[in-house]
């Protein structure tokens, strides 16, 4: 479907055409609109897939929410970038917004509890085969109630500092700390009953 | 304040990627167009085959029909893959009986 687009000196030959789609996608060209869902449900399925696993039923919702966002804001597109830093761009903040709904609606019951978690180190099997334990890593995060997922995620796969996700989330910076702490000890526990 | 070595631990597990197709399946492709070229048909008409024939993109048989037949522009703008069995066949499987040229639904499948 890609066509070769008039590079003019200078230019990234990828940015002239991702500005070539966009203008046709925005005099609303059905063809150019499927190239343009085709690329930028490539671009944008493994970043969601792997911020929301193991729960992928939330993929296809999350994925037209960040496709009709792209729709919506594609004449702000400006070619500086290209599309596919813009469009992850979006993805980013769609994703967060989810993590950050999900994270708020268990706020009652995590502002009752102060979290304890055990001293105790973790053992997490460091013989195992990276495949075997990543599958392991999945069936544990299934196993846990959807916030604490989400927050070990947040913060150990994306990175995203307490302060960060306090800000975020609107939830004080040790409220978080607290979440995490539930969140690693049930990880904790569900790992060892998985042990075989 | 948490233990640092229960931190590394959880950032050692929890980071490593898992293997991800790179690409996303095709029935989602075909659902996300529709949604979009629904989204779009909210603003107003779609651009006119003529004009897509002109952007260079190919057009399939059926709209190929719809093209030539001597009616206005308006009635020509419609997303007539709304009633074509290819939409339908093509957001229910990944590898969907259909082999139009020119057909959007089939491109989602390369």
């Amino acid at each position: 479907m890609q066509r070769v687009a008039q590079t003019p000196a200078g230019e990234d030959p990828a940015v002239v055409d991702d500005r070539r789609l966009v203008s046709e996608v925005l005099r609303k060209d059905r063809k150019a609109t499927a190239e343009f869902t085709a690329r930028c449900a490539d671009y944008v399925y493994p970043f969601v897939h792997r911020r929301v696993m193991p729960r992928t039923e939330v993929i296809e919702d999350l994925m037209q929410e960040i496709l009709l966002a792209a729709w919506q804001n594609l004449e702000n597109f400006r070619g500086d970038a290209t599309l596919r830093a813009w469009i992850l761009g979006i993805a980013r903040h769609k994703v967060e917004d989810y993590y950050r709904k999900r994270i708020r609606a268990l706020e009652l019951q995590e502002d009752e509890h102060s979290a304890e978690e055990s001293a105790v180190l973790p053992v997490f099997d460091e013989h195992l085969d990276a495949a075997v334990q990543q599958q392991r890593v999945q069936r544990t995060l299934a196993l846990l109630p959807e916030a604490y997922a989400l927050v070990l995620i947040w913060r150990y796969r994306d990175e995203r500092s307490t302060r960060e996700m306090a800000e975020l989330t609107g939830k004080t910076e040790k409220a978080i700390e607290r979440l995490l702490a539930r969140a690693r000890e049930t990880f904790k526990q569900r790992w060892n009953n998985d042990r075989p | 304040m948490t233990d640092p070595n229960i931190e590394r631990e959880f950032s050692r597990l929890l980071s490593q990627p898992q293997e991800i197709s790179e690409r996303a399946p095709s029935s989602l492709k075909a659902r996300l167009y529709s949604t979009l070229v629904h989204e779009q048909q909210a603003s107003g008409p779609l651009a006119s085959l003529d004009s897509t024939v002109a952007a260079g993109h190919g057009i399939c048989v059926w709209e190929k029909l719809v093209q030539i037949t001597p009616v206005g522009e308006r009635a020509k703008s419609p997303f007539f893959c709304q009633v074509c069995h290819a939409r339908l066949l093509a957001e229910m499987f990944d590898a969907p009986p259909i082999f139009w040229a020119h057909c959007p639904y089939v491109a989602f499948k390369k």
